[in-house]
């Protein structure tokens, strides 16, 4: 399959050469795709946008997710020309791989403050959430409530800190066979797993799972499309840990750059501010739960 | 997604019926030491390890060091399978049972016509179950059961889905079908089944899902399980002897299967037992080796997490466990440790005669057990370029690590000796009881460990390692060459006879014969046979594909047939199997034997050699469907 795409790239950049073109394909929404491999310096008029095929809802090949559209307003707003910079591995890569190479210049939904790069002021902020089904009337906020804990069956996020409450509640070892059955039983010997969020929301819709716990975002509109009614409730408790901080559960999400790049940073902090409204829309549209700063 | 997982359920729906209404009521098994009378007879190769000390020696002498030479092609067989092809055929009165890789094809054929197919077994598989597995699709071999008075003589396989099927030996009839292993919950199956008298042992497959290994027995005649040890848990599902390692009680005795562990992480543990077994008829012990802990990031798992990476020794009857001793505590390096264990009586440095079990490990030590009590014997390693640990302390068991060569997160692991794949494997090897000689097929391969920490948004993180394999110090480095060995090994003396660099690896195993050859097939495709005194390669041949199972000897008519699995796969070979080109893809192995596909491709099949390929179509009328020759008039 990959042998399959790069011939593929290599076809189409071999077309855009021979038509005297830049190696990049514009696509109807203004905004253009270009691989990673074959991606050209930096351009003022441009805004490089570092993107994942594989990370729905917030990123896709065709540039549907909500981060690409709140791309596209960002971008539009600098007065740029987005371009998404797009390779097929997950976006935990994302800096490893491409920012850092200098093949693209902005990392979306990153953790403010995240040491490995500059982060821009958040432009939104939200939590961690169970979602069950709405009939079940389970509408505590806490992961430790009576509630949480009478459940059997969870889906949850790998490597997330929902892994780390199934054990904390003893509710991980006898769930570990069910969720590796949510990714076809792929090893997570050593290489990044990960349940789509999708699959979690059909997962409580059916009745497969009876909770499953995830970062609002990566559920947020597949619970809101959900045909079955779903309750989705922001957990309201972090994960104490002894002689360390808890583990939040609310996080700020920002715009990740290069340390060497202080000057694209401010640019996107004044965009994030004229283009709040926009933005606050996009989200409200996915369904995601906002939450005020600091709470 | 959701419609793979529910047609899962179904097939398990399927499969508990059919094993519910195949299980025939039948009259109590007796016990029988038929399979020890077959496997005296060097006609026969009734098991995978050719007896029950599992020494893959035959007393067949007619190929000898000086006539070797003399071998010729006799007759071929593909399996139609281009996979990894392990073990080997077994052959049991005057037929070859011939086993493949998933699809888990079965065939019969006789030694007098084997152009012929007796019987051919085809099971209906579920898809799912090639991408449960987690390297190349491999089976490792069948198991002969000679009947008894009610019941006609079988074979047992295992299937890559978990279930495990009796076939009646004369016509491949489905007798019993049972469902052993869940792949619902990632478990499948790639062991070879092993007999011991009435009752079948069954392994496991999974531990980098976290299946929680256990072994099970089942009373061959019926089908009905018989006891279930895990290798992680409570004492009780355990199944600990009441004397658990009374000889060596510092091996750890009782509540470590749960102690061992941070909370109910046992339950998820791993340590399944995919590789050999040997049994001892006087004392009724069997012995294995449990494999590595789950899951693969040892920072989850604080503690020793017994009893993975163990040599057992467990009553065959009851499955308690006689002793243990766990020769990796808290793995890091992925050193399963199901390796072969052979038998042999031999008269140890004072003099006395002692019943042993030796047995190579992936960690690059070679163990020798007094198999009796679980005394340790004599700890080696397989080769003095082994450096995660330093030695193996003979009085308390533990080894003793170099932290320079450990996978610490903290700590980039440079050229760790042996690599994930360890310095031996899957092999089955040989022992010559005559010149007291262990035969071992031995991977030559180091490896670089860089951890690396992602992280990704709201607090979620991914630690992995960056592994880079290569050929071990006395390889060539830039051509990726000198990934092997093979040696002859005194364990008594602690010493090597011979050994020789191999270019790839003798990944499968060796043969040990009384005509003072050993044989065995490399990774590229060559069968060789070396004087079994010297180490001269005394003759080889090259095999349409290359080779990760072991070769074995019978004789037929009076004349010695020495036959192989051909079929390049396996760990080493899943480049060439699913097309890899990442170095750092299959754990590291795809880089470590990128020259491989300059040697070799897929292929599957079985080849078979005798002196002067004398065979049965010496004849060419045999076989042939008229000999009535039409000439034209003119």
């Amino acid at each position: 399959m990959s042998t399959f795409t790069l011939s593929k790239l290599a076809s189409a950049s071999r077309l855009a050469l021979s038509a005297g073109l830049a190696a990049v394909l514009t696509t109807a929404a203004g905004a253009a795709t270009v691989d990673a491999e074959k991606a050209a310096g930096a351009n003022p008029n441009e805004l490089r946008i570092c993107a994942s095929n594989v990370e729905a809802p917030f990123s896709n090949k065709e540039s549907t997710g909500f981060e690409d559209r709140i791309a596209v307003v960002l971008a539009q707003t600098m007065g740029r020309k987005p371009v998404f910079v797009r390779n097929d591995k997950p976006g935990i890569y994302l800096v490893r791989d491409q920012l850092d190479k200098n093949t693209c210049d902005v990392v979306m939904g990153v953790d403010a403050g995240d040491a490995r790069v500059l982060t821009s002021k958040p432009y939104y902020r939200t939590g961690y959430v169970l979602v069950t089904k709405a009939d079940r009337n389970i509408t505590t906020s806490d992961w430790q409530d009576q509630q949480i804990k009478d459940q059997t069956r969870f889906a949850v996020r790998f490597y997330s800190p929902a892994e780390t409450m199934l054990k904390r509640i003893g509710r991980f070892e006898d769930n570990a066979a069910y969720m590796y059955s949510l990714v076809n039983f792929v090893s997570r010997r050593n290489q990044w797993t990960q349940v789509p969020g999708d699959r979690l929301a059909t997962e409580v819709a059916t009745g497969e799972a009876d909770v499953a716990i995830a970062f609002a975002p990566e559920v947020a509109r597949y619970v809101k499309a959900s045909t079955t009614p779903l309750r989705m409730t922001v957990i309201s408790t972090g994960i104490d840990r002894p002689n360390d901080k808890p583990i939040p559960m609310h996080y700020d999400q920002s715009i990740g750059v290069r340390k060497n790049d202080p000057a694209l940073l401010a640019e996107i902090d004044a965009a994030l501010e004229k283009a709040k409204p926009q933005i606050e829309q996009i989200l409200i549209t996915e369904g995601i739960p906002l939450l005020d700063p600091n709470t | 997604m959701s419609r793979l997982h529910s047609s899962v359920s179904a097939l398990t729906v399927a499969v508990a019926m059919a094993a519910t209404v195949s299980l025939a009521a039948l009259a109590p098994a007796v016990a029988n030491d038929k399979l020890v009378e077959l496997s005296k007879s060097t006609d026969n190769w009734p098991m995978t390890g050719k007896n029950y000390n599992a020494n893959n020696y035959s007393e067949a002498n007619q190929v000898t060091k000086e006539n070797v030479k003399q071998l010729k092609a006799a007759w071929s067989f593909s399996t139609g399978v281009l996979s990894g092809h392990e073990g080997t055929p077994l052959v049991v009165n005057g037929v070859m049972y011939i086993h493949a890789p998933f699809p888990n094809t079965t065939f019969a054929v006789s030694l007098d016509e084997p152009g012929k197919i007796l019987w051919q077994h085809k099971p209906k598989q579920n898809p799912t179950a090639r991408a449960v597995a987690c390297c190349d699709v491999v089976n490792r071999g069948l198991a002969y059961w000679p009947g008894n008075a009610n019941v006609g003589p079988l074979i047992i396989k295992t299937q890559l889905d978990g279930n495990v099927v009796a076939l009646k030996a004369d016509t491949g009839e489905e007798y019993w079908k049972l469902e052993n292993s869940d792949i619902k919950v990632g478990s499948t199956l790639t062991i070879a089944p092993y007999v011991v008298k009435d009752t079948v042992l069954i392994g496991s497959s999974g531990a980098e899902l976290g299946v929680r290994g256990y072994v099970t027995a089942y009373d061959i005649a019926t089908g009905a399980q018989k006891w279930r040890a895990y290798a992680t848990g409570p004492d009780g599902d355990v199944r600990l002897a009441d004397d658990f390692n009374s000889a060596n009680p510092h091996y750890g005795q009782k509540g470590l299967g749960q102690a061992t562990w941070e909370g109910e992480a046992w339950k998820i543990g791993g340590g399944t037992n995919w590789g050999w077994y040997a049994y001892d008829p006087d004392s009724n012990l069997f012995y294995y080796g449990s494999g590595n802990p789950a899951p693969w990031n040892e920072t989850m798992r604080p503690g020793d997490n017994k009893w993975t990476m163990t040599i057992w020794g467990r009553d065959a009857e009851t499955g308690m466990a006689k002793f243990g001793y766990q020769k990796t505590p808290h793995d890091e390096w992925d050193y399963a440790g199901v390796n072969v264990m052979m038998l042999s009586e031999q008269q140890d440095k004072s003099g006395k005669m002692r019943k042993l079990l030796t047995h190579p490990d992936r960690n690059g030590i070679v163990y020798t057990l007094d198999r009796t009590n679980g005394d340790l014997i004599s700890a080696d390693k397989i080769d003095d370029t082994v450096n995660w640990v330093k030695q193996v302390d003979l009085k308390t068991g533990l080894p003793q690590r170099d932290p320079e060569y450990a996978t610490r997160m903290d700590h980039v692991g440079r050229d760790i000796c042996p690599s994930a794949m360890g310095y031996h494997n899957q092999g089955h090897d040989s022992y010559d009881p005559e010149r007291k000689s262990f035969f071992m097929g031995i991977n030559h391969i180091c490896m670089d460990w860089e951890p690396f920490m992602l992280p990704y948004r709201a607090g979620q993180f991914f630690v992995g390692a960056t592994l880079n394999m290569y050929p071990g110090p006395k390889g060539d480095r830039q051509k990726y060459e000198g990934l092997g060995q093979v040696k002859a090994y005194d364990a008594i003396n602690n010493k090597y006879k011979w050994e020789v660099m191999e270019r790839f690896a003798a990944w499968g195993g060796t043969l040990a014969t009384a005509g003072g050859v050993v044989f065995y097939g490399t990774l590229d495709g060559f069968i060789k046979a070396r004087d079994s005194d010297t180490g001269e390669l005394l003759w080889k041949f090259k095999l349409p594909s290359g080779v990760i199972g072991h070769p074995m000897t019978y004789t037929h008519n009076g004349t010695q047939y020495v036959a192989i699995y051909y079929g390049v796969g396996g760990w080493p070979g899943v480049g060439l199997v699913f097309d890899l080109n990442d170095p750092t893809a299959g754990l590291g192995s795809v880089g470590a034997f990128k020259q491989l596909q300059h040697y070799t491709q897929m292929g599957g099949g079985v080849m078979v050699f005798s002196l002067d390929g004398k065979g049965p179509y010496d004849d060419p009328k045999v076989g042939e469907y008229s000999t009535e020759i039409i000439r034209a008039s003119n």
